[in-house]
C-alpha cells in the first residue's frame, strides 16, 4: 500500500521540483559514510578527487596549499582575461586607447584589469614557492619525477604566458620591457636571431609583435598550460596522492600488512583495489595504500580486517580546505585589486627609451646577470639551471626524507637549491629596486 | 562439416616479419608526418613578408649631409656619419638590449643600461657585447643616397660621393 503511494507521488506533478534536482545531483547531502564516498564519486566536478585523503596531505603546514593557489589564480586569469578579451584590440593603433577606456568607461574595466595583472604577477610567485614547497619536502622522488619535469614546464610556460601579456597595453613599460627581454632571448648561439625573429615577427617590436604576442598570450600558452595542468592532477593521483613519509605511506605500522591483507581477500577485491590504485597488475605491483571498506565505492565490499586507517574522507575535509584557499586567493586579489592599480605609463615612443629600461620583475634577476655577461647571463647561465631543475629527479636518486620539510637526509639537496633560489631572488631584488639610470647601483631609500 | 580457411595471421615467422614490417612502416610514417607539419608549421610562422618599415631606404641626397656630419635617424635607428666625401650608416640600436644610442660627443652612449661606444661604434664602457654594425650604402641613379639594414657591413666602409 505504501509502496503504491510512493510510486503515485513519482508519477505526479507534486513530485517537482525535488526529481528535477534529485536528476541533477544524484546523491543527497551525505549523512553515512557511503553516501560521502558516493558524493565525491560520482559528482563531475568533485571525482577529481580522491574518495579519501590522507591525514598527512590535508595539513596546511605541509602544502601552504601553493599548488591549488596556483590553480585559482589561473582560473582567475580565465575569467578576468576572457572578459578584457571583449574590449581589447591588439594593434598598435588602438590598444593603449583602449587601456585608457578600461581605465575610463567601461563598467569595472579598471578592477577586471588590475585583478588580471595582480593574478599574473602573483600566479608567478606562487608557482615558484610551489616548486619550493615541492623540492624542501622531496615531493620530486619516485614515482613521482615526472610530475616534477611537469612542473617545471608549468613554470616556464607561466614565465612565457606573463611576458607575453605584459606587451599588450602597449605602453612605454611594455615596449621597453619587451625589447629588453626579447634581446636577451637573441642572445642565444646559433638560434638567437631567429628565435627573436620569429617572436617579433619583424626585426624591431611592432605590430606584428603585438598580434603575435596576443595569439601566444590568450590561445595557445594557456591551451597549453592547461593541458599540462590535466596531467599534473591525474598524475597526483595516480601516484597516490601526495608525497608522505615512508612510515605514513601505508595505514599500519609494517609495511607488509597491506600486501597480506589484499592476498587474504578474495581475488576479485584485490583487482578491485588495484585498479582504483592505478595498477591492474594485481597484488604483486599492488600499491602502497591502504583502503577502507567505504573508501571503495563500486565493487564487492568485503571486509579486510583491522588495518589503522590514516585517511579522511574527501567531504567534508579535503573540499572545505580547497574552499578556504579559494576564498584566500580570490579575497587577497580582489583586495589588493582595490587598492592598487596596474600600471599604465605613456604611450609607445619608440624614439625614447626610459632610462633604464626595464624587464618585467621577474626577469630583472636575468637582466642584472645580463649587465655582467651578455651571453652567460642572458643564455649560458639560465639554460643550465632550467637544466639543472629538469634533471633533479633524476640526479638525486636517494628514497630518504621523502615528505618531510628540510628532511636532514636531504640536507645536502635542501642546501643547494636554496643557494640558487635565493641568489636568483637576491638578483631580481637587485634587478628591481637597486638599478638606476644607466643601471648604475642606487639606493632605493 | 565445413573446413576454416586457413588463417592468414598464424604467427609464422614470415608472418611475423610480414607484421613488423606493416608496423615499422607506420611508426616511420606517422612519426616522418609529424616532423613534416612541424617543420611546415615552422616556415608557416616565420614571416616572408614584414609590414614594419623597409630594411632599404632613400635618406636623401648627399648634399644634405655636409662634411662632419653625424645625423641620427631615430625612427629608422641608424645614424649617418660624413667624413669629407665619404658617407656611412651606423645602426643606432644598442647592442647590449636594444634600446637607441643617442649620439654623443665621443660617439655613441646608451641611455638604458650605460654603454658608450667611440666614433666608429666600438664599445668603450659599460654592457654591450659588441660594436654597433654598420649598415651599406648606396647611390641610387636619381642621385638618392640609401641605407640597406639587410646588409652589414665592415665597420669603417665608406660610400663615396
Amino acid at each position: 500500500m505504501s509502496t503504491q503511494t510512493a510510486v503515485r507521488s513519482q508519477n505526479s506533478w507534486l513530485a517537482l521540483p525535488g526529481n528535477v534536482w534529485r536528476s541533477i545531483f544524484r546523491n543527497p547531502l551525505p549523512t553515512s559514510d557511503y553516501g560521502r564516498s558516493s558524493t565525491s564519486f560520482t559528482n563531475f566536478f568533485l571525482h577529481i578527487h580522491p574518495v579519501k585523503v590522507h591525514r598527512h596531505s590535508l595539513k596546511a603546514t605541509y602544502t601552504w596549499g601553493l599548488g591549488l593557489m596556483a590553480t585559482f589564480l589561473f582560473l582567475i586569469l580565465v575569467v578576468t582575461g576572457i572578459l578584457l578579451m571583449f574590449y581589447y584590440v591588439p594593434s598598435t593603433t588602438q590598444a593603449y586607447d583602449r587601456m585608457l577606456d578600461l581605465r575610463g568607461t567601461v563598467a569595472f574595466g579598471i578592477f577586471l584589469r588590475n585583478m588580471h595583472r595582480w593574478s599574473a604577477h602573483g600566479m608567478v610567485a606562487v608557482v615558484f614557492l610551489h616548486m619550493c614547497r615541492v623540492f624542501l619536502t622531496g615531493a620530486y622522488k619516485p614515482p613521482r619525477e615526472f610530475n616534477w619535469v611537469i612542473g617545471v614546464f608549468l613554470f616556464l610556460i607561466t614565465l612565457f604566458l606573463s611576458f607575453t601579456g605584459y606587451l599588450l597595453p602597449w605602453d612605454q613599460l611594455a615596449f621597453w620591457a619587451i625589447t629588453v627581454g626579447t634581446s636577451i632571448a637573441g642572445y642565444a648561439p646559433f638560434v638567437g636571431k631567429d628565435v627573436r625573429f620569429l617572436l617579433l615577427g619583424d626585426a624591431t617590436v611592432g605590430q606584428e609583435a603585438l598580434l603575435r604576442f596576443y595569439v601566444l598570450h590568450v590561445a595557445v600558452l594557456p591551451v597549453v598550460l592547461t593541458g599540462l595542468v590535466t596531467i599534473h592532477f591525474w598524475r597526483i593521483r595516480k601516484d597516490g596522492g601526495l608525497a608522505k613519509p615512508e612510515e605514513e605511506e601505508t595505514g599500519t605500522t609494517s609495511p607488509g600488512a597491506v600486501t597480506a591483507a589484499a592476498v587474504e581477500a578474495p581475488a576479485t577485491m584485490a583487482v578491485a583495489a588495484g585498479a582504483a590504485g592505478g595498477s591492474a597488475a594485481g597484488v604483486a605491483a599492488f600499491p602502497k595504500r591502504s583502503f577502507g571498506i567505504q573508501g571503495l565505492v563500486r565493487g564487492p565490499l568485503v571486509k579486510v580486517g583491522g588495518l589503522e586507517d590514516k585517511t579522511l574522507f574527501s567531504w567534508p575535509n579535503l573540499f572545505q580546505a580547497e574552499l578556504l584557499v579559494f576564498v584566500i586567493s580570490v579575497a587577497a586579489i580582489l583586495v589588493v585589486s582595490l587598492f592598487f592599480n596596474a600600471p599604465l605609463e605613456e604611450p609607445v615612443n619608440v624614439m625614447h627609451p626610459p632610462n633604464p629600461a626595464k624587464a618585467p620583475w621577474y626577469f630583472l634577476g636575468l637582466q642584472e646577470q645580463v649587465s655582467y655577461s651578455a651571453f652567460w647571463g642572458g643564455v649560458g647561465v639560465p639554460t643550465l639551471e632550467v637544466l639543472l631543475l629538469l634533471l633533479v629527479p633524476y640526479i638525486d636518486r636517494k628514497q630518504k626524507g621523502v615528505g618531510k620539510w628540510f628532511a636532514k637526509e636531504r640536507f645536502l639537496a635542501n642546501t643547494l637549491f636554496m643557494t640558487f633560489a635565493v641568489i636568483n631572488v637576491v638578483l631580481v631584488i637587485i634587478g628591481t629596486l637597486f638599478r638606476g639610470a644607466n643601471w648604475e647601483f642606487v639606493s632605493p631609500w | 562439416m565445413i573446413k576454416n580457411p586457413k588463417p592468414t595471421n598464424d604467427g609464422s615467422p614470415e608472418d611475423i616479419g610480414r607484421r613488423r614490417m606493416l608496423s615499422w612502416l607506420s611508426g616511420v610514417g606517422l612519426c616522418g608526418s609529424a616532423i613534416i607539419a612541424a617543420a611546415s608549421n615552422l616556415v608557416f610562422i616565420k614571416p616572408r613578408a614584414t609590414y614594419g618599415q623597409p630594411a632599404k631606404f632613400a635618406i636623401g641626397k648627399p648634399e644634405d649631409f655636409p662634411a662632419g656630419a653625424r645625423i641620427s635617424l631615430d625612427t629608422r635607428r641608424v645614424c649617418i656619419v660624413r667624413e669629407g666625401d665619404k658617407v656611412a650608416a651606423i645602426s643606432t640600436t644598442c647592442t647590449h638590449l636594444g634600446c637607441i644610442v643617442s649620439v654623443a660627443e665621443t660617439g655613441f652612449a646608451c641611455p638604458c643600461h650605460g654603454s658608450h661606444y667611440d666614433q666608429d661604434g666600438n664599445v668603450t664602457s659599460g654592457p654591450a657585447p659588441k660594436a654597433l654594425a654598420w649598415y651599406q650604402v648606396t647611390l641610387a641613379p636619381n642621385g638618392d643616397l640609401y641605407v640597406d639594414k639587410d646588409n652589414e657591413v665592415e665597420a669603417g666602409t665608406y660610400l663615396k660621393v
